[in-house]
């Protein structure tokens, strides 16, 4: 189900601006891997790249051995969430997340009733059962985002990918979410690649974490890795208000836990 | 967001906004109301009031005239074929420039502007130039015996160019402000171009088209200028409305230009109502529309 | 191209939405006369008599359409397409147009109609309100300080022209032809034109509907379908001691009724303009008649005796005039300063 993603010296110009300047990224299957930096660095082409939403202008994107050049964006089959999630406001819950299914052709459709099944299933599993039949307008913010998700593991990926999963939220329910989407990829076990600025967020949550800066990885490591060995002054910079605090909480907790700010 | 910095101050001092008394609030609305019922509301009474100067009878009697038919007929026809087709041309267009980042999007902007900057008789001047028998294409069209201008085609086209901005103009700033995350969620979901052009994109812009269709509609019945220079003014054939109106003022047949007047204004009023029930019967949607983020 | 026909029309309401289907099956004949504004009256009913005289001799039902516009844009619209089977306009020269851009009709078109293909005419008269209280007689009335005189702009209107060069004439008989002294008291004159319409029937809508001006140069069948439409009491008619001789003519198309094999009926209609009927019809709607023999005497009673200047004798013909005072740069360009 889950397959790995290679990336191989990934380049993507806007006009002259150079956003990734041949980036090279390996994700193994199951692995959930943050893509952090600071505004500008690259990431979100990077994760847009890899979903096929911007077309890179020079290397390769393969997910398992296919490359992704040869199949279409719904041969990729991937799992997208948007940072403003992006659902559809004159749909309901039900059909948003019905959506990838209904939009297949007919011969590879599911029937409305296995549609329907597989809707609650995702509802019950994103823990909003019962809300099928709102409309995006009338969920808060956590909400909005579970549903997003749940949109997006309804095609059955092979890979998700989040773009700032919880830029939207405020910190207590970012928190609340953080940890139960830990979970879920501990139970659904997707390969998954998230976008954020916060180093917090990457830290906590990330097997590994990859930092970019101005269209390059600077550095892909866990979280112990990267705050013992960090490997340019950059990076040095970038993560020295986690540092600090990792160093306090270690005193008193357990390692790989930030405290809460 | 730099925007909304810069004018969090007047928010902060809002009592400056409404420092006027009541009297200078009092005296600008009934200017206001004066000045539209000077220009709106007494010409639209008038118009009325003209048309029934002589009566009912007389005012249903201009409304058999084989030639005032025509025109009502012609001038629906005309509609009946622009109306569609520029709604259909506008959605596309507007879909193109609001969606896709490609060469030319400006120059395509600016000529959807086009219409709208021209003197409506340029508009039909230009066809005269085309398809007129001294224009471009004119000796091609009389060797095959193609009649465009001074007939129902060149009224049609005239009509298409004068009122082709309305739909598209409409539908641009909605659909840029939209953005296309919710396309790129459908197309990432699995849809295919087409499909989440029919689920996602239309739903998303449905009233802005149906407006945009409404105001296409009402100038399409109503365009004199570009109308005027290709009909050839043949009376029961070429003549719509607006056209008929002022051949009927010209012959001292005042109650009957003012009788088609009436109706042409009568169906502008049904334009706007039926605009302002679509508001007011689904306001929640607008609004839900309207709302971005 | 045919994509209506009157019997559909007639059908009315009922049949508004159901447009196209009758097309060419139920049409005979239809001929499309294009003409200048103030003949809308006297060729709605000449029309009717022409078509019930053809059905009485051949058996055949004719329709005639009409288009009615400002002169010269009638005649550029036949240049551009229109397709005309005749046209009935003000000037020779607005026909020569169409004789000159395209070939569909002979330059020798005036030499195929008795009296220069005119079969009626007309001349220029004041219309001023009831009682006529600026107390206006003649032509040098009308440059007098205060006077507010409609005429149409010379340059779009034809009729116009023809108000333009009565005026010329009469200052250039009472100027003894002193050129420079003529073209001042015709500038005087416009400088009492408050508006300036394009067509002659606007500028008569402007006088008669909106009650603008003190006197209104116009058409004499114009002026007397004024008195017919308003009310005799509210207008009455001055003839200046001198005014010109107007003569629309008529001419087929032959280009256009050839290719609608219509050439017959569109002679023949022409020709009725000359008979008795013709002639008479005319007369009823205040033209004068070529041949008056057969007209309602009441009708010609109303025609008074004027002195009147020609075209051709004194002007020396439609394109030497529209060279010399109505072409861009010429005499009207040069005295024509708008007020305000």
């Amino acid at each position: 189900m889950s397959v790995p993603v290679r990336v191989r010296n990934l380049e993507k110009n806007f006009g002259r601006y150079p956003a990734l300047k041949g980036v090279s990224l390996d994700v193994e299957a199951g692995e959930l891997v943050a893509l952090l930096g600071p505004s500008g660095s690259g990431k979100t082409t990077l994760l847009r790249a890899i979903a096929g939403l911007e077309q890179a202008d020079g290397g390769q994107v393969l997910f398992g051995d296919i490359d992704a050049n040869s199949l279409s964006l719904r041969e990729r089959r991937i799992g997208f969430v948007f940072q403003q999630y992006a659902l559809f406001k004159h749909m309901t819950v039900f059909d948003n997340i019905a959506f990838g299914l209904r939009a297949r052709p007919r011969s590879s459709r599911p029937s409305e009733a296995a549609i329907k099944s597989r809707v609650l299933d995702l509802l019950h599993l994103v823990q909003l059962d019962g809300l099928e039949v709102r409309y995006p307008a009338q969920l808060s913010g956590g909400q909005r985002q579970r549903v997003a998700l749940a949109r997006a593991l309804a095609i059955e990926p092979r890979v998700l990918l989040l773009d700032e999963p919880f830029g939207a939220l405020d910190a207590r329910v970012r928190k609340d979410l953080r940890k139960w989407l830990r979970e879920l990829h501990q139970r659904t076990g997707h390969t998954t690649l998230f976008v954020t600025h916060d180093q917090d967020e990457a830290f906590e949550l990330a097997d590994r974490i990859a930092i970019l800066d101005k269209g390059c990885i600077e550095q892909v490591g866990t979280a112990a890795e990267i705050l013992e060995h960090p490997a340019t002054p950059f990076i040095d910079s970038f993560i020295e208000g986690i540092a600090r605090r990792e160093a306090q909480a270690r005193d008193w907790t357990k390692p790989h836990v930030v405290a809460s700010r | 967001m730099a925007m909304s910095d810069r004018f969090l101050p007047l928010a902060h001092t809002p009592e400056r906004a409404t420092s006027e008394t009541a009297l200078t609030r009092a005296v600008l609305i009934a200017i206001a109301l004066l000045f539209l019922a000077a220009v709106l509301f007494l010409p639209l009474v008038t118009v009325f009031m003209e048309a029934l100067r002589k009566g009912w009878g007389t005012l249903f009697e201009s409304f058999s005239d084989p030639d005032t038919l025509a025109a009502v007929r012609l001038t629906l026809i005309v509609a009946a074929i622009a109306v569609p087709f520029n709604a259909i041309v506008g959605l596309a267009a507007s879909w193109a420039i609001a969606k896709f980042e490609f060469k030319g999007k400006n120059l395509l902007l600016t000529l959807i502007d086009l219409p709208f900057s021209i003197s409506p008789v340029i508009s039909g001047l230009v066809f005269v130039l085309l398809f007129g028998a001294q224009g471009w294409l004119g000796p091609w069209l009389v060797a095959h015996d193609i009649q465009i201008i001074f007939a129902v085609p060149g009224i049609v086209l005239a009509t298409v160019l004068v009122t082709f901005p309305f739909v598209a103009r409409e539908l641009i700033p909605l659909m840029q402000s939209q953005g296309t995350s919710e396309e790129e969620a459908a197309l990432m979901l699995g849809a295919s171009g087409w499909y989440t052009f029919l689920h996602v994109t239309l739903p998303n812009v449905k009233w802005a088209l149906l407006y945009g269709v409404l105001l296409c509609n009402a100038r399409a019945m109503g365009e004199f200028g570009a109308v005027s220079v290709v009909s050839g003014h043949i009376r029961g054939l070429t003549n719509t409305m607006p056209l008929h109106i002022e051949i009927l003022y010209n012959e001292y047949n005042f109650v009957g230009a003012f009788a088609v007047a009436s109706l042409l204004a009568c169906l502008a009023l049904l334009t706007l109502l039926a605009k302002s029930l679509l508001e007011w019967r689904f306001s929640d949607e607008l609004a839900a529309t309207a709302r971005r983020h | 191209m045919q994509l209506f026909n009157r019997r559909s029309i007639a059908l009315g309401a009922a049949a508004l939405f159901l447009s196209f289907e009758a097309g060419q099956a139920l049409a005979d004949r239809t001929l499309l006369n294009v003409s200048y504004d103030p003949t809308r009256e006297f060729y709605k009913e000449f029309n009717a008599a022409f078509a019930a005289d053809w059905k009485a001799r051949t058996g055949e039902t004719i329709t005639i359409d009409q288009s009615h516009g400002g002169s010269g844009k009638q005649a550029r619209a036949v240049i551009d397409g229109l397709q005309a089977d005749v046209v009935t306009l003000a000037l020779a020269g607005d026909v020569d147009q169409i004789a000159n851009k395209t070939d569909k009709l002979p330059k020798d078109w005036a030499a195929k109609l008795p009296h220069n293909a005119a079969p009626y005419t007309s001349t220029i008269v004041f219309l001023v309100r009831k009682g006529n209280p600026k107390d206006i007689k003649d032509w040098s009335d009308l440059v007098k300080d205060g006077v507010q005189v409609i005429t149409p702009n010379p340059k779009t209107s034809g009729g116009a022209r023809w108000n333009y060069l009565a005026a010329w004439a009469y200052a250039e008989k009472a100027l003894d032809g002193d050129e420079a002294k003529v073209k001042e008291w015709v500038a005087d004159l416009y400088r009492n034109v408050p508006v300036l319409d394009t067509g002659a029937r606007g500028s008569t809508t402007t006088f008669a509907q909106r009650g603008i001006g003190d006197v209104l140069i116009s058409w004499e069948n114009e002026a007397f379908l004024v008195q017919k439409e308003f009310g005799a009491d509210n207008f009455d008619i001055v003839v200046p001691s001198l005014s010109i001789l107007a003569e629309p003519p008529v001419a087929v198309v032959e280009g256009n009724a050839k290719a609608k094999g219509n050439l017959d009926v569109a002679e023949a209609y022409l020709k009725f303009l000359y008979t008795p009927e013709g002639q008479k019809l005319a007369a009823k709607n205040f033209f004068r008649p070529v041949d008056p023999s057969a007209a309602d005497p009441a009708d010609l009673a109303r025609f008074p005796k004027v002195e009147l200047v020609a075209i051709d004798k004194d002007f020396g013909g439609w394109s030497k005039a529209q060279k010399e005072f109505f072409a861009d740069g010429a005499i009207f360009d040069q005295i024509y300063r708008p007020t305000n």
